[in-house]
């Protein structure tokens, strides 16, 4: 059996690399990209833990935490059209779009 | 029969405001015939009660019936009804007879003012609403009411041709702020009445005239407080019949139109003043101080309202000074009846009582004359300026063979007013002078009191014969020139009725009317009316007496004096005033600068307590307010600044957050020892 902590490892891993990509990345559509890596971090987490405890709820939860990942993706991916649409940049750091603050 | 249904005399008028009100411009006249109609009906309604409560067994009693209207915790109680004596007789068959005559004058007089008539004939309506509501009320907090429904109607009719404001012409302006005089000015008087009636009412616990005129729930009151109250009372009195100090609202409110003034100075408004003061009898002889008080305002009035009367050049101005000069002397001879009444009371002495009795007698005697020849005058004033487009008498002259009619009825109320011997004004006016020299016994304050208003006498026949001298004798001037000629029937025939009555109004005096307003204290109770009728007493006393002679004489030269002046051109004016360059003669056309002395203390007393009360609200109030708000405005829009609007920013913070919120719980779970 594969002990937990590479599972772990892999999920934090993730996570990092995710983080990572939000916070460098200025293109909106990769900081989507890597929201979706660090939710599957936790995802994972989900599994791990559901299949070590014997205990289904974390896997139920996962299917829960995927249908919001996609409706979460659905919503941002419009908002981005939009802003795409409005201002002509997907660029975070781009003052078209940082200009929508207050 | 009819006495039950004394409250429609007030409603009907009401009724005709609110008709012509509402559908009055679908009407013939714009709602003059209504008004009219509504007029009438009152005016027989008034005789008919009139008739039945002189002729029936309640009589001198007052019929009084009220319901309650509400109570105020504490047990004051308040209601509301009519009240019927003698007075109140008189008051009400004057009042709406005069009313009906002048509503039908306006048919005349108004006639081109188109659409506007329909608010006129409403405002009118609702005036004498006001007027007879007053006069039937059987208590003094209805009263009050309706003296303030007049209050409002004064002010609406007085500033009715300020319309004319897109011209912007002067009279319009004049119109708006003499409006807002009259209403300012005798609201300062209404104040002191509300003052007073609260006191009255906190110590009666109830206005009804029935219980407090009743000298058991009279005695049984602090008679220091009543005092008060009822000097306050004449404060009310004092604004609204234009009494010195307060009286410069009246010639203001000639800005209306004619009949309007001759509404306000003959059958309302400033026959309230004098009404209140005789209904309140019983309460103002109470002290004998308040009564003296009220004489010497009365006289002082008269005297200095004359004077002012004297170089006018306008008609109508001559014709208000006279009014308040005349109000001045109903107000004399109720205060000097009322001082003499008092000693009376206190002394218990039948003679002064009886002489108070006459003295009240002679003021209402007076306001009931000066009703019908101040309407008289001043409709004839009306027609005057009707014909020639003009107030100014200068302009005038020679109107004599243009206008026949309006020049005799004017003459006959010009020889009342000034006490041509036999007119009405002869009789009420010697009946005054007669009552203040009683009271000079008493006190020396009548006797100079007397003296002004015999000399006021000898000015009231030359003021008002230069008007009529300057008006319709000698050479035809300027506007007299292209005079239209004698005004429609509408209007002569109200003048023809009126003429008659300013004539021999004063008669009514040997008919008995004494002893329908003259009041008698029994000891028990004051009762109005049913006195002894001593018409002939009067009439014997009147020409045995030398003063009466000497007043006679008096008013002869005054009108021999203006004949000479103004017809004659043998005596030019011009060498008493120094053409118009003496301080006496600067005085009167300035009023005695009483218009001047009202601005300052406006200016510096109202205007600055306006300004503190401005700093405070704009400084303080408006400061707190807006220094909290802009300090919550700038520190949202410092603080608005931390928004970069950078996605990764903000996700950094909350990266950073979540690590640091780690390590603590890391920290903590340490420390504890699991978690």
């Amino acid at each position: 059996m594969i002990p937990i902590e590479y599972f772990l490892a892999l999920a934090a891993i993730l996570f990092v690399i995710g983080g990572y990509g939000v916070m460098t990345k200025s293109n909106a559509i990769v900081v989507l990209m890597c929201i979706e890596l660090m939710l599957n971090a936790a995802n994972i987490n989900f599994v791990v833990f559901a299949a070590f405890n014997q205990d289904i709820t974390g896997q139920v939860f996962t299917i829960m935490s995927i249908a919001v990942a996609a409706a979460e993706v659905a919503v941002g991916i419009a908002i981005l059209l939009n802003a795409y649409k409005m201002r002509k940049s997907t660029e975070l750091d781009d003052e078209k779009l940082t200009s929508m603050r207050w | 029969m009819f006495i039950e249904y004394t409250w429609l005399i007030p409603l009907l008028p009401m009724l005709c405001f609110l008709i012509i009100g509402f559908v009055g411009q679908k009407t013939p006249q714009k709602g003059g015939y209504i008004a009219i109609a509504g007029a009438a009906i009152s005016c027989i309604l008034a005789v008919l009660i009139s008739y039945e409560y002189l002729t029936g067994d309640a009589y001198p009693a007052a019929v009084t019936e009220s319901i309650h209207w509400f109570t105020i915790p504490g047990g004051f109680e308040i209601n509301v009804g009519y009240y019927v004596d003698g007075l109140t007789c008189m008051m009400m068959l004057f009042s709406s007879f005069i009313s009906t005559l002048i509503f039908v004058y306006s048919l005349g007089y108004m006639g081109e003012q188109g659409e506007r008539r329909k608010r006129y004939y409403a405002e009118v309506s609702l005036f004498l609403c006001g007027m007879l509501g007053l006069i039937v009320s059987s208590n003094f907090l209805v009263m009050f009411i309706f003296w303030e429904v007049m209050g409002l109607c004064s002010y609406l009719l007085i500033g009715f041709w300020s319309f004319r404001h897109d011209d912007g012409d002067e009279a319009s302006a004049n119109a708006a702020s003499a409006a807002k005089k009259a209403f300012l000015v005798t609201r300062l008087g209404d104040v002191c009445l509300m003052a007073g009636l609260f006191i009255l009412l906190g110590e009666f616990h109830n206005l009804d005239y029935a219980s407090m005129f009743d000298p058991a729930n009279i005695a049984a009151v602090d008679s220091d407080k009543i005092t008060i109250a009822m000097l306050l009372c004449f404060g009310g009195v004092i604004g609204k019949s234009a009494q010195f100090p307060l009286h410069d609202w009246l010639p203001d409110a000639m800005a209306g139109p004619t009949t309007v003034s001759s509404l306000i100075h003959a059958a309302t408004m400033v026959k309230a003043g004098v009404y209140l003061v005789a209904r309140g009898y019983p309460l103002f002889v109470q002290d004998a101080n308040v009564m003296l008080f009220v004489g010497i305002i009365g006289g002082v009035t008269a005297f200095i309202a004359a004077t002012m009367a004297l170089n006018n050049m306008n008609i109508k101005r001559v014709l208000a000074y006279s009014t308040i000069s005349q109000l001045g002397y109903m107000i004399l001879g109720l205060g000097a009846g009322g001082y003499l009444m008092a000693l009376g009371i206190q002394h218990g002495d039948a003679a002064l009582i009886a002489a108070g009795t006459a003295g009240m007698v002679a003021g209402c005697f007076h306001m009931m004359n000066h009703a019908f020849f101040k309407a008289l005058l001043f409709m004839c004033s009306g027609s005057v300026i009707h014909a020639c487009g003009t107030e100014d008498m200068r302009l005038m002259g020679g109107l004599r063979k243009h206008m026949p009619i309006t020049s005799i009825t004017m003459l006959l109320g010009s020889l009342s007013i000034a006490g041509f011997p036999l007119f009405s004004g002869f009789w009420s006016k010697d009946l005054v002078l007669d009552i203040a020299l009683e009271a000079g016994d008493e006190t020396v304050w009548f006797t100079v009191l007397w003296i002004l208003a015999v000399i006021t006498a000898f000015m009231t026949a030359f003021y008002m014969f230069r008007m009529w001298f300057m008006t319709f004798m000698g050479e035809e001037r300027e506007n007299a020139q292209h005079c239209h000629g004698e005004s429609p029937k509408s209007m002569t025939m109200p003048l023809v009725v009126l003429s008659v009555f300013a004539v021999a109004s004063g008669f009514l005096i040997m008919f008995g009317l004494d002893g329908i307003v003259g009041i008698e204290y029994t000891g028990a109770a004051f009762v109005v009316g049913g006195a002894e009728t001593e018409g002939f007493e009067y009439f014997s006393e009147l020409f045995t007496n030398p003063y009466t002679y000497l007043t006679i004489a008096l008013a002869l030269i005054g009108i021999g004096i203006a004949y000479l002046m103004y017809v004659k051109c043998s005596i030019n004016p011009g060498k008493f005033n120094k053409n118009g360059e003496s301080w006496l003669y600067k005085a009167l056309s300035n009023r005695w600068w009483f218009p001047q002395l009202y601005n300052q203390i406006s200016w510096k007393f109202g205007y600055g307590i306006a300004r503190g009360v401005d700093y405070v609200d704009r400084q303080i109030i408006d400061g707190t307010v807006n220094g909290l708000s802009g300090a919550v405005v700038g520190g949202g829009s410092t603080v608005s600044k931390m928004q970069t609007g950078h996605v990764q920013d903000y996700s950094s913070i909350v990266l950073l957050g979540i690590a640091v919120l780690s390590v603590v719980f890391l920290v903590i779970a340490m420390i504890t020892g699991g978690i």
